[in-house]
């Protein structure tokens, strides 16, 4: 949409490979992480450089993962395996440590591996199953305790409360400025869509978390410089939500596909979107602050929950599609991920009778047609229901 | 000759088959139907072609032309393209108005549509991208028993007992087949065997999108009997019968959603 900051991200983007090399020579290290409850405050108020990983969408990648782990393990963690297996991606091969945490259980497995086969050093998070329970706050606890003492060691310094501060307040900003973008690209007269958001977020995970809630901030103003008046009519559009399996940069499949074919996606509430961001609040700037912060988030879909009315994901989720005026959800399973593809039933039976399209794919284009024709029919069914009185 | 300009065509390619349907006055005035080959603008071309010389009409007869089916994407006789589910849709709402849920099969892919009083969709599902439940299946599975394609239902349906076939991968089964018979297995209680396999996987779709009465078949695979009967056997429905060939549904809502565009563009009253 022309947005010069939008421009000033990508090229901050583009010179960062090579200050990180730069930093890297000045002694700085880099801890790449990934996974959904690694504190990133903990990390930068260390002194280290935190970058998040986890691309999607090659599948050649996928096939150089395959040779170390089943075919039947989730298609996003078997290309995490083969970028980490190359290393020729510009962040991979500047990793000093990688830091997992075992929401996701695959995910926790890829350490193992990363570690065995091609010599990362790492560090595991535990992430307790029964979250939601006064014993599984005070597990996470330790675990973010002894998580905090082990990049200590690592980064050769302690913990300092007023650093950990200064972390919180910045990212505390990154995601107040997330969500304020998230506002602006549901609405008709904002200069920039939803996309343009999944961009942004795919650059912060390696620009510099000081930069880039400074870039964030300048977007924001631009956009509020650039909104118009609401467009009055217009032509009738499929304002869609989506959810289930991440969607990370690089896996532009299904996203391109919809719009393609006239979609508007308007929200989500994917761990590689919007709900990384959400209902974070750390109230005490300790080890044991931030520990408590992460767990009463929305929590993630590969984290056990059976009382579906009282399950913060689903909450979150009709939250959301109220909030951003969807039309009707996609919801994206990838291929093994079981945590997403066992619970789009009872997300759909939860949702009642909004529409709902579940997908479920891998990082090949052997499925695109298939695909097509679903999201195609879908985006009909949701335009004829508002012009029924049109049509036959 | 003179026309009103009240002639409108759908044009369905699919991956068997690509078929016409061209309405007049709101009726079928005329239909085409033949095998697809690789080039689907070919295909479908034929196939109008065919409705229109049944009819004795020239493409230029047409005030508005549909495309639909996997050849949709590149149809550039159409006005325009609109997916195969929707066209099944109002295919089967305009034969049969209490028509509420479709099984379509079709040569590549099985869907399960639930629709509204206005034949509008409210729900589908898909079967996976593999061939199991499909025509194609079916067409593996005549060949390997070296019967006809249009005989398989009748032979199930003369089956004394049903040989449970465990998979639906097209490859897969055609393994196994060919195990069953070698064990000794009539040839008829085997193929009764896979047309049931296969109706309890769309069984499967259903349990996704639910089920209410009426339930109408479409597509090629909607002509064998023997599907039929096990699908109502495994939905414990009764299904209703198209008084046209089953595999036009979709080529005849796609005239119908053409009549509708044309309306709605000014091109017709």
């Amino acid at each position: 949409m022309g947005l010069k900051t939008l421009d000033k991200i990508a090229a901050a983007l583009q010179r960062r490979p090579f200050e990180l090399e730069q930093l890297r020579k000045e002694g700085k290290r880099v801890v790449g992480w990934l996974a959904y409850n690694i504190p990133e405050e903990i990390i930068y108020a260390l002194g280290l450089i935190p970058i998040r990983v986890g691309q999607g969408g090659d599948g050649r990648l996928v096939e150089v993962g395959a040779r170390h782990i089943s075919t039947k393990n989730c298609v996003f963690v078997r290309h995490a395996l083969g970028q980490f297996a190359e290393k020729t991606d510009p962040y991979i091969k500047q990793l000093d440590l990688v830091a997992i945490d075992a929401t996701c259980i695959q995910l926790y497995r890829l350490e193992e591996l990363i570690s065995f086969y091609f010599g990362y050093k790492t560090v595991v998070l535990g992430v307790p199953r029964n979250f939601a329970t006064k014993e599984g706050h005070e597990y996470f606890r330790k675990e973010v305790e002894c998580f905090t003492s082990k990049l200590e060691a690592f980064a050769g310094v302690t913990l300092e409360k007023s650093k950990l501060e200064e972390a919180i307040s910045i990212y505390d900003g990154i995601r107040a400025a997330i969500k304020t973008l998230y506002r602006y690209q549901s609405l008709d007269n904002a200069p920039l869509r939803w996309r343009d958001v999944s961009s942004v977020i795919s650059a912060g995970y390696n620009l510099d978390r000081q930069n880039y809630l400074e870039l964030l901030q300048e977007l924001i103003a631009e956009v509020e410089e650039n909104l118009t008046e609401s467009p009055a009519g217009g032509e009738i559009e499929a304002r869609i939500f989506l959810s289930g399996s991440l969607i990370p940069p690089g896996d532009t499949k299904l996203v391109d596909i919809i719009e393609q074919l006239g979609g508007r996606i308007v929200g989500d509430d994917l761990w590689s979107g919007l709900n990384f961001f959400l209902n974070l609040e750390i109230k005490e700037p300790t080890p044991y602050g931030v520990a408590d912060a992460y767990l009463d988030r929305v929590p993630h879909g590969s984290l056990p929950y059976l009382d579906l009315k009282s399950d913060g994901r689903l909450a979150n989720l009709k939250h959301q599609i109220q909030e951003f005026g969807a039309d009707g959800i996609i919801y994206h399973t990838l291929r093994y991920c079981d945590a997403f593809t066992f619970k789009a039933g009872e997300t759909k039976d939860v949702l009642g009778k909004l529409p709902f399209l579940e997908i479920h794919t891998e990082y090949s284009g052997s499925d695109f047609e298939a695909i097509r024709t679903r999201v195609e029919a879908f985006i009909e069914m949701i335009k004829s229901k508002k012009e029924i009185a049109e049509l036959v | 000759m003179s026309f009103s300009g009240n002639f409108f065509a759908g044009v369905d390619v699919g991956s068997l088959a690509a078929k016409s349907v061209i309405l007049k006055d709101g009726e079928i005035f005329a239909t085409g139907l033949l095998k697809s080959g690789v080039n689907s603008v070919e295909s479908g071309l034929s196939a109008l072609n065919l409705a229109l010389d049944a009819a004795g009409l020239k493409k230029e007869d047409i005030t508005y032309i549909v495309g639909t089916g996997y050849g949709r994407v590149s149809a550039p006789y159409a006005n325009k393209a609109v997916t195969e589910i929707t066209c099944h849709a109002k295919g089967a709402n305009y034969l049969h108005p209490t028509v509420r849920t479709i099984i379509d099969m079709g040569g590549q892919d099985c869907k399960a549509i639930r629709i509204d009083e206005d034949g509008a969709v409210v729900d589908f599902a898909m079967n996976d991208k593999c061939a199991a439940g499909t025509g194609r299946f079916l067409e593996v599975m005549a060949d390997v028993f070296k019967v006809k394609l249009e005989d398989l239902g009748a032979i199930a349906l003369s089956a004394t007992d049903t040989v449970p076939m465990s998979s639906t991968c097209t490859v897969f089964a055609e393994s196994e087949t060919i195990s069953l018979v070698a064990r000794g297995e009539k040839p008829e209680n085997i193929l009764n065997g896979i047309h049931h396999s296969i109706a309890n996987r769309i069984a499967g779709l259903f349990s996704r999108v639910g089920i209410a009465s009426d339930v109408f078949f479409s597509g090629g695979v909607a002509k064998n009997t023997g599907m039929k009967s096990a699908i109502e056997q495994a939905l414990k429905v009764t299904i209703v019968r198209p008084e046209i060939d089953p595999q036009l549904i979709g080529a005849l809502g796609a005239a119908v959603i053409a009549r509708s565009f044309a309306k709605k563009e000014g091109l017709w009253a």
